[in-house]
């Protein structure tokens, strides 16, 4: 028999690219990988304790590849390995417990598999929205007929974005739109337009931190509730976003500017050929006016 | 005032309207009502204003006639002879029926599609008052754009109906019923009469030889069925039978047909026989002959019946193949009849031609005709990888450091383990809520309001429609390029300038009326 009770399911995509978290790390600033995972630790319980229907995944978004820190794959509920090890003696809600060590064995294992190869330094975004769409997905299809099942992504994003990964962002987006799951975002250090748009379009909330070494208290405040909660909070209001494209001959931001019917590329001046296509273009000059012969008036 | 010159259809005296007596006059082009006793005319419309005419119902004991004009008005009157009231009134209408639908000028069509629209669409209703009311635009031009398209699609809707076929049943569904004593009772609808006659031309040459002078329609229809032409059994009865003609008329278009055969090459009718291989071997019969002499009673019946159901269905089809009358040919078709191409015997090969094609050819599967389309050929698509998103600075850094990087993130996270009790010190904390709460750091945009929820919404609303107005102000002064005729320069310099004027001048006093209320 279904639940009366419907299922939150809360997605945190983690960005762990080691280079951003490198150099923090050699700053020596406040806010660690490890203080990092704590926080995201700090708000995965925090979900799960909400209701016990809650359900929790975390991904770890690499240069590499993405990588699900929870739930691991052999894991299942009641499983009996690794429980003398991982039981924590204060009495916490097993699941809580067995998510936290479940993370933290993933993550240390995933750092230490790395190793750079020199193709690219860009943390692969939106590889790990897909492979959280499609795991909210699967989810969903597990579970019988007629349960309801909300989710919604959580981005905590700390290197810049990757221009590249432009196209396949927006498939992202506009599936999660489809699909009605939100994806709110946490950013660190720079803004991040894609995840602007991810957010304003799928209806979820973005944030820029001020202070770093809060982020736990920014998580608990803004991203626990989910969305019809939302509604009731005073929450940081939505951004300004900036929905300017930019032309493809100098990749400036423009607010009026040529498109080309056939291959849909923008661009700021007119060209009677487009470069990307080569097609031409007929623009209809205005007609003249040809001046009017007057004839000389014959003085009778 | 009556014109004498007017030609006077119709008078009906003893017509009441407005509960005063008086007498109405149908005119060529209008119908009026004049008092008793006075000469002239109170109540005068012209057909050409007239929309249409109502009678009260026949049961009523008020019998009345009303004229709905165009403009919505109606004028009824009331006829109120004794003796015969109902014939007036039905006279009048009779001859209203005939002269009204003269006089429907299309431009009635015109105001009533302009009110259409009007009604159907609040946006345009508002610009039309917005505009026409308020005099800054003459009506003439309002329209002058939005008709354009609407004019000239009913005329293109096509008079070609399809023509109905006839069922192959129709003299089955006359369904004879019986009358209680001993009689037989037809129904026939218009429909069925105009199937006999589609099918059998012969019976439409009686009929209109024979009613309405001869016979009456009853009359001729009950000899119709009562003929042995209707019945199965064919004899020929004498002349005295009306239908006896035709009855010899398709014995000769039978023979003809048989005669002519079919035309379609592929199609080989004669083969068809009983073919016996060997007594035993399936059915082995004598041939019927055709002859009359050797027939025994029940097959000549036999053949009348078949005989008959072979003519029924061939002038059935024939019928429908027929298009339009040709009266002088009615002879001639009845043997021309059999719906296959009427191409003489001289035609033979390109009509078999023609056949085979059709057989193995199929249409939809040929190549189609298509315009041809211009592939997309994309020179540069590498543009759409990172699509219109702005150049961003590059932050540089050398493989050098990012091996150090990765190298000092490694040494952290080998021995990382959960601290979830230091995560978060109280002074951190409380920092972070000073600046998500209202006032804060990051919630200063909430406190700016929207400047729609400032102004109240009728301000708003009207503000829409003046915009909406100087739109299609500028959407006239935009038309008029390119300059081409005089008439444009001289609306654009004139006309349009006094147009803008008075609109600007209406915006001035609607923002000066809002001032001064705020005040």
């Amino acid at each position: 028999m279904a639940s009366e009770e419907e299922i939150n399911l809360l997605v945190i995509v983690v960005d762990v690219n080691p280079i951003w978290w490198g150099q923090q790390a050699q700053r020596a600033t406040e806010l660690t990988l490890s203080k990092c995972l704590d926080a995201v630790m700090v708000l995965g319980n925090s979900h799960m304790a909400m209701s016990r229907t809650n359900k929790l995944s975390v991904i770890a978004s690499h240069f590499e590849d993405s990588h699900f820190l929870y739930p691991g794959k052999s894991w299942r509920m009641g499983d009996s390995c690794g429980d003398d090890a991982s039981s924590s003696g204060d009495g916490k809600y097993e699941l809580l417990a067995v998510a936290n060590n479940l993370i933290a064995e993933e993550i240390r294992k995933v750092m230490s598999k790395t190793e750079v190869r020199g193709n690219s330094t860009d943390t692969l975004l939106a590889g790990t929205l897909a492979k959280a769409l499609c795991y909210i997905n699967r989810v969903s299809k597990e579970f019988e007929v007629g349960q309801e099942i909300k989710s919604r992504i959580l981005v905590i994003k700390a290197a810049e974005d990757c221009a590249r990964q432009y196209m396949n962002f927006m498939n992202v987006i506009f599936a999660a739109q489809k699909q009605n799951i939100l994806i709110d975002a946490c950013v660190l250090d720079s803004d991040s337009g894609l995840l602007q748009q991810a957010c304003d379009i799928t209806g979820g909330l973005y944030l820029k931190i001020p202070q770093k070494v809060a982020l736990a208290q920014y998580l608990l405040w803004v991203f626990l509730p989910d969305s019809e909660q939302r509604s009731q909070l005073v929450l940081p209001p939505p951004a300004h976003v900036d929905y300017r494209a930019a032309c493809f001959c100098h990749r400036n931001l423009i607010e009026i500017g040529y498109v080309c019917s056939v291959c849909l590329s923008i661009f700021c001046n007119f060209s009677p050929i487009c470069t990307t296509c080569e097609t031409a273009f007929k623009i209809q000059l205005p007609q003249m006016v040809k001046p009017k012969k007057k004839k000389l008036k014959q003085p009778t | 005032m009556a014109a004498l010159s007017e030609e006077v259809l119709l008078v009906v005296k003893k017509v009441r309207q407005r509960k005063q007596d008086g007498t109405l006059y149908l005119m060529a082009e209008r119908i009026a009502w004049g008092p008793e006793g006075k000469d002239r005319f109170t109540v005068s419309h012209l057909y050409a204003d007239t929309r249409c005419q109502k009678i009260s119902p026949d049961g009523k004991a008020k019998i009345q006639l009303q004229l709905v004009l165009h403009t919505g008005e109606s004028t009824t009157f009331h006829f109120s002879n004794d003796s015969s009231a109902l014939k007036d009134r039905d006279a009048a209408k009779e001859l209203l029926q005939q002269l009204l639908p003269k006089f429907k000028k299309k431009a009635n069509k015109e105001l009533e599609e302009k009110n259409r629209m009007l009604q159907e669409d609040p946006v345009l209703f508002q610009l039309y008052k917005d505009l026409v009311v308020s005099q800054v635009i003459s009506a003439d031009e309002f329209w002058a754009n939005r008709l354009g398209d609407t004019n000239h699609a009913d005329p293109s809707l096509s008079n070609n109906k399809q023509e109905v076929g006839i069922s192959g049943a129709f003299l089955a569904d006359i369904r004879p019923q019986t009358d209680g004593c001993n009689g037989l009772r037809y129904n026939l609808t218009a429909d069925i009469i105009e199937s006999i006659f589609r099918t059998y031309p012969t019976v439409k040459e009686k009929y209109c030889e024979n009613v309405p002078h001869n016979l009456t329609e009853k009359e001729f229809w009950t000899r119709f069925f009562q003929s042995h032409y209707f019945h199965r059994d064919r004899i020929n009865t004498g002349t005295q039978d009306i239908f006896s003609e035709c009855a010899k008329q398709d014995e000769q278009g039978l023979k003809s047909m048989v005669v002519q055969g079919v035309k379609n090459p592929l199609v080989d009718l004669l083969s068809l026989e009983d073919k016996t291989l060997d007594e035993g071997y399936g059915v082995c019969t004598t041939l019927p002959s055709t002859s009359n002499s050797n027939r025994s009673v029940k097959e000549s019946s036999n053949s009348a019946i078949i005989k008959r159901f072979n003519h029924h269905s061939a002038m059935v089809l024939a019928a429908g193949s027929r298009k339009g009358e040709t009266p002088a040919n009615q002879a001639s078709e009845t043997s021309n009849t059999d719906g296959n191409s009427r191409d003489s015997v001289f035609f033979q090969p390109p009509v078999k031609k023609v056949k085979l094609k059709e057989a193995i050819e199929y249409e939809d599967l040929q190549r189609e005709n298509r315009p041809k389309t211009v592939a997309l050929n994309l020179k540069k698509s590498d543009r759409y990888a990172h699509g219109p998103v702005p150049l961003q600075s590059q932050q540089y850094t050398t493989s050098q450091d990012i091996i150090n990087s990765v190298n000092y993130i490694q040494h952290e996270m080998v021995n990382y383990k959960p601290n979830l009790t230091q995560v978060l010190s109280s002074t951190t904390a409380s920092s972070a809520i000073a600046a998500l709460s209202s006032g804060g750091v990051l919630m200063q945009a909430a406190t700016q309001q929207a400047i729609n929820q400032m102004v109240p919404s009728e301000v708003q609303g009207e503000l829409k429609h003046l915009y909406a107005a100087a739109g299609e102000l500028l959407r006239h002064f935009w038309s008029c390029f390119p300059v081409n005729t005089p008439f444009m320069e001289e609306k654009l310099t004139g006309h349009l300038e006094e147009m803008l004027q008075t609109a600007y001048s209406k915006f001035h006093i609607w923002q000066t009326r809002r001032m001064l209320r705020k005040t």
